[in-house]
């Protein structure tokens, strides 16, 4: 396994670059980069809309995350394979058509994530707003966001590790990432698929294994800056009672 | 300068308010009491349309806080309200608290309207924790910060819902010595309570509320000596136990 790491690394970090196009683990970094910056401003319109009270911005939204959560994702890059090239009257890259693919995917699960973020605040944050006479997109943009995205960080940042994994998928439309270098030099090998798709998993591995660690790290701290809240302010439950009364 | 007429309100078959009918004159101080779920919070949360109502009108100030089509911002931002849970907004610290309203609402200068924040903040004996945030705050300074919040838009009327209830009873005293200086600063107040030593002391009013209506208005002298419903009698005999 060392002997293949010491021959093929480069072409496992950086596929054919710089005499072919970038690919390896920096196309699968950069790709998974690109994707959720690109999902993430989607995906706040997409929650904004699903928590509206205008039925008339909550139903397409709704309908475009039950779409795309009831599919898989591969299905959006066959679409977006042949929709792209159908569309523009041009084909596009690979990268382009997996970049697409990825931000419609990752837009709807991050919207359901920034949308619970949302609902878990208690009501009376946004009553409070309201009551200074704050309009319903200034509440949203500086006082719901604000702490439902910093609430959500963690899991947001869970949403980008199973994005890298997803890049994977690239693969079946030539994309050249991590997945297809590692093909790459199992063809040029032949006979130790076993060792080269270890090689695959451990590098997966260990990225995601690293990048888990460091989110475990901001929930914590994300945790103990609410133990230090009062209980009163803390609970929603009480809030709500207090609205009944 | 608040005026409810002919108001009802349901919670699908429930109604929630009956009927009410009652005038809050300019610097006037009325105490709004009643058993749980008599509806005390959702009568003064229809004053600033926190709750909808689907009968009859609430004006405050001349202005009809229900109607269609009405700048219902604007509106709100003429009365204060304290709730209970203080509502502070915890990734702000306090002078932004306060300083928010004026700032994005009444398009203040940030200047203008930090100075005039840290005066209220001073008003409710809070000068020193402009930098705090609200976590770092008891309850009942908390709840001072929210009252100087609500005061920051310089609303003619000041509604509390039950702004004592959540907290600690050591720490009562110092947000109803806040009430009582604006009472008699000759704000117009409107105050859901079982605070009743506040009522005697402050209140010019007691509405009495029981199952959505409110069935005996009187002075606070007179409701806690001679309360004239059954209702009321048996109110006030719980409470005092």
């Amino acid at each position: 396994m060392l002997d293949i790491v010491r021959e093929y690394w480069l072409l496992f970090l950086v596929g054919n670059y710089p005499n072919g196009p970038l690919g390896g683990l920096a196309l699968t970094l950069i790709l998974s980069v690109l994707g959720i910056c690109l999902a993430f401003p989607l995906s706040v319109v997409l929650a904004l809309m699903r928590t509206s009270p205008w039925a008339l911005l909550r139903a397409p939204a709704l309908a475009l995350i039950y779409v795309v959560r009831g599919l898989p994702l591969i299905m959006f890059i066959f679409w977006t394979y042949f929709a792209i090239p159908a569309l523009l009257g041009h084909t596009v890259s690979g990268f382009v058509t997996m970049l697409c693919a990825l931000v419609i995917y990752e837009s709807a699960y991050l919207a359901e994530v920034i949308r619970a973020g949302i609902e878990a605040l208690p009501k009376g944050q946004v009553e409070a707003a309201r009551a200074i006479g704050l309009s319903h997109m200034q509440t949203q943009r500086l006082i719901v966001l604000p702490q439902a995205l910093y609430n959500m960080l963690p899991s947001m940042l869970s949403q980008f590790i199973s994005t890298i994994k997803e890049t994977s998928l690239g693969y079946v439309i030539s994309v050249q990432e991590l997945t297809f270098a590692a093909g790459q030099v199992n063809n040029m090998l032949l006979t130790q698929p076993f060792e080269v798709y270890a090689l695959l998993a451990l590098t997966y591995f260990a990225l995601c294994f690293a990048l888990t660690s460091v989110v475990r790290w901001i929930e914590r701290r994300i945790q103990r800056g609410r133990r230090s809240m009062p209980a009163a302010a803390a609970s929603p439950a009480a809030s709500v009672e207090g609205a009944i009364a | 300068m608040i005026s409810f007429s002919k108001v009802g309100k349901w919670y699908g078959d429930y109604q929630a308010l009956v009927d009410i009918n009652a005038e809050v004159a300019k610097g006037e101080v009325v105490v709004v009491c009643g058993p749980s779920g008599s509806g005390k919070s959702t009568l003064i949360r229809t004053v600033n349309r926190l709750e909808e109502i689907q009968q009859g009108t609430i004006m405050v100030d001349g202005v009809d806080t229900h109607v269609r089509g009405g700048d219902i911002n604007r509106i709100r931002s003429r009365i204060g309200f304290v709730f209970q849970q203080f509502n502070l907004f915890p990734h702000l610290n306090v002078l932004q608290n306060v300083s928010l309203g004026p700032v994005k609402v009444t398009g203040a200068s940030r200047t203008s309207a930090e100075a005039r924040s840290r005066e209220l903040l001073a008003k409710v004996g809070l000068a020193h924790k402009c930098d705090a945030f609200p976590s770092q705050l008891s309850g009942g300074q908390q709840q001072r910060v929210a009252i100087a919040r609500a005061l920051a838009m310089s609303p003619p009327v000041m509604l509390f819902d039950e702004p004592t209830s959540a907290l600690d009873p050591e720490m009562v005293g110092e947000v109803l010595a806040v009430m009582k200086s604006l009472a008699k600063d000759g704000m117009t107040m409107v105050c859901v309570t079982h605070e009743m030593g506040f009522a005697r002391e402050v209140a010019d009013r007691v509405w009495f509320m029981d199952a959505g209506r409110i069935v005996e208005e009187a002075s606070p002298d007179e409701f806690f000596e001679r309360p004239s419903s059954q209702r009321a009698q048996k109110f006030l005999a719980e409470i005092r136990h």
